[in-house]
């Protein structure tokens, strides 16, 4: 019973962590580096959800102003000193996002100090459905996650701007030739996809607290979790999300929370080494 | 602007001059260097500032006074940020670049534990208010003591309080530190004693929820659990205790769970009853009134009342060996609290003593400041509160 309990609460984390994950990978879909930023942005989402709960918005309006402070901030550090650096490879790129993340983090502490902060929203007791334990939280957060995902596949498969997104991450150049600018989908890309990471720093703050560390914490298992799945992969990303999520639950049991890193260090190590491309590889949606 | 115009001549003359001049009349102009390294960030955050700035009005205090041995004191305050790396890279700045004679208040065991050796292989001494038992234990040739009861005492004490709940199952919640072990081996020599059983867990302290780890708890039906990590963390264990419906007893130490946990968690009552557990600074004491205006706070942390001690034991020394390096200070340290000297409960009055040719025994803010030759505190007392309607309460000073 504890392994199913442990599984329920595997699948509440890494749904948690599907949002910004898919944020991830559809930046790295897009403008081929992976942003190291995000950890730094799902932080200042996080404190952007906070000041608009705090201020009487209500969660949607604050999950708005979450992906809409992230998506700009994102944005604006993708334009002024990532995406210059891409013409010399991924990496100074992927270089420079650590930095960035590192800037964003100590910008929030500043503004904020370091205490903990926790979002005004009541802690209620656990319901138990059979013998497995659930939060009504977790399950509301849950639920919003769920419905942010929904929304955003609905828009890749969809819209004209999603198709757009598609066809410039498959082939940007055949993209370009069809009148695509790439240009403007790079700036969709990275406002989105920092959106998402910061609405996924605000959820994952919703039921635990926030601190200028909150975005470095999840930045392990969010990379983990969109390798596992297929970096550039949205539906991989969701799946490697589940995944992690209920592996670093399951591995509480076996060898002791103490060593929940090693899950997203040998996850990555596996896939790199026996199916890089990930599971759901490269380019699928 | 206007710009003063040096010769070559002049430059050259100026310099055969100062080097002319005797040795101790260049001295005295060059400032004593000592530190603060103090976790401005990280888990620490909340401490760090204050105790930075505490001993930073214990400098103002004695410079405005004339100094040590005629030099001016100068205090370069570097940020540990809670995190080993962080703070091997300031001390290795402190060190080589400031040349500092003494480094004091690392909090966190783990900085302090990466920091000391880089101390003594530079002879530069370390105050700090570390509790895990193994610091002491380091090959520290003395260039080291610590204001904070090693975490076996701490831990005995908590376990003698545990037993005074009532308790017949404890349960241990810790994430990776270096005194996890000692507070392990601590509690299964002490809680038996008492007929009661101890199991424990080690937790990740990088998860945003504890859920699974509860419930691994909870399975051994504890009536009494030890949640011993630090704030962020433990905010997020307590509400998955509430949440889990756990209706035992929390005890846990006074460094996380603070006034800003309670704030944080914003629901009183999924603190209610919890007890907190601290190394109690000297309450009432006139050091302790001087530490309060020194930090500017009306109700000083013990680490901050421990960093006070530091910085007036650390001027006192130099005062004491006639020299500002770190070995005059580790030959010296004990000199500043010798029983039947004259009391004193600040470096300024301590230092006019000393240059007087008196000796002095000063009684700090965090306590008597009497040192074992491992650089432990004597002595000490603790303080245990509880949480009631989000107030902390005093339950006793023992």
């Amino acid at each position: 019973m504890i392994i199913l309990q442990a599984l329920v609460n595997g699948i509440v984390s890494g749904t948690l962590l599907a949002v910004p994950a898919i944020g991830f990978t559809a930046m790295f879909a897009v403008l081929r580096f992976p942003n190291f930023s995000v950890s730094g942005v799902a932080t200042l989402g996080a404190f952007a959800g906070y000041l608009a709960y705090g201020a009487g918005l209500q969660m949607a309006g604050s999950l708005a102003a979450a992906f809409v402070v992230a998506g700009i901030a994102g944005l604006a550090f993708d334009k002024m000193a990532h995406l210059p650096l891409i013409k010399q490879g991924a990496l100074p790129a992927a270089i420079a996002s650590i930095a960035t993340g590192l800037i964003l983090e100590n910008v929030v502490r500043l503004a904020f100090g370091n205490e903990p902060r926790g979002y005004d929203r009541p802690i209620a007791r656990d319901v138990f459905i059979g013998e497995i334990r659930v939060s009504p939280q977790q399950i509301e957060t849950m639920g919003l996650a769920l419905l942010l995902m929904l929304l955003v596949f609905a828009a890749l498969a969809f819209t004209r701007i999603g198709k757009a997104m598609r066809a410039s991450a498959d082939n940007p150049e055949l993209a370009a030739l069809k009148g695509i600018r790439p240009e403007r989908i790079a700036t969709l890309a990275s406002f989105v996809g920092m959106g998402l990471v910061g609405v996924g720093g605000m959820l994952l703050g919703l039921d635990s607290s926030i601190d200028p560390l909150t975005g470095t914490r999840i930045l392990l298992s969010l990379f983990a979790a969109a390798v596992l799945g297929g970096l550039g992969s949205a539906p991989g990303a969701v799946l490697g999300a589940f995944l992690i999520g209920m592996a670093e639950e399951l591995s509480v049991l076996v060898v002791g929370s103490q060593y929940r890193a090693a899950v997203g260090f040998i996850a990555i190590l596996v896939v790199l080494t026996l199916r890089p491309r990930g599971l759901l590889g490269e380019r699928a949606y | 602007m206007n710009t003063i115009r040096i010769g070559r001549r002049t430059a050259l003359a100026g310099g055969v001059a100062a080097l002319a001049s005797p040795a101790v009349v260049r001295a005295q102009a060059d400032p004593i260097k000592l530190a603060t390294l103090t976790p401005l960030t990280g888990a620490g955050g909340p401490y760090g500032p204050v105790m930075a700035k505490a001993a930073a009005s214990v400098v103002e205090e004695v410079n405005k006074a004339g100094g040590v041995l005629g030099r001016r004191i100068v205090l370069v305050s570097e940020d540990d940020q809670t995190n080993p790396e962080a703070a091997v890279r300031a001390a290795r700045k402190l060190i080589d670049v400031d040349k500092v004679s003494a480094i004091m208040g690392t909090w966190a065991s783990s900085v302090t534990t990466a920091v000391a050796p880089l101390c003594w292989e530079s002879k530069t001494f370390l105050c700090t208010v570390s509790g895990a038992d193994s610091i002491t234990l380091l090959p520290h040739q003395g260039f080291l003591i610590r204001t904070q009861p090693n975490s076996r005492l701490q831990v005995t004490r908590v376990g003698e309080f545990i037993l005074s709940l009532g308790a017949k199952k404890a349960f241990t919640m810790i994430p990776q530190t270096p005194f996890t072990q000692s507070t392990f081996d601590v509690l299964n020599q002490v809680l038996p004693k008492g007929g009661c059983t101890h199991q424990s867990l080690i937790y990740d302290d990088k998860k945003t929820t504890y859920r699974t780890e509860v419930d691994q708890a909870l399975r051994t039906s504890p009536d009494v659990i030890l949640a011993n990590g630090y704030t962020p963390d433990t905010v997020v264990l307590l509400k998955d205790l509430y949440r889990a419906g756990f209706k035992g007893k929390i005890l846990g130490f006074a460094y996380s769970i603070n006034q800003k946990l309670v704030d944080q968690v914003g629901q009183p009552e999924v603190v209610e009853g919890v007890y907190t557990f601290a190394p109690s600074p000297a309450e009432g004491s006139s050091a302790f009134e001087k530490a309060k205006a020194a930090s500017g706070s009306a109700n000083p942390d013990p680490y901050t009342c421990q960093v006070y001690d530091h910085i007036n034991l650390v001027l006192m020394a130099i005062a004491n060996g006639k020299a500002a390096t770190g070995e005059a200070i580790k030959e010296n340290i004990r000199k500043a609290t010798v029983s039947g000297g004259k009391q004193v409960d600040n470096a300024v009055d301590g230092i006019k003593e000393i240059m007087a040719g008196g000796k002095v025994d000063y009684a700090g803010a965090s306590g008597p400041c009497d040192f074992d030759e491992k650089g432990d505190i004597l002595d000490c007392k603790f303080r245990y509160d509880q949480i009631k309607a989000g107030k902390f309460t005093l339950v006793k000073i023992a």
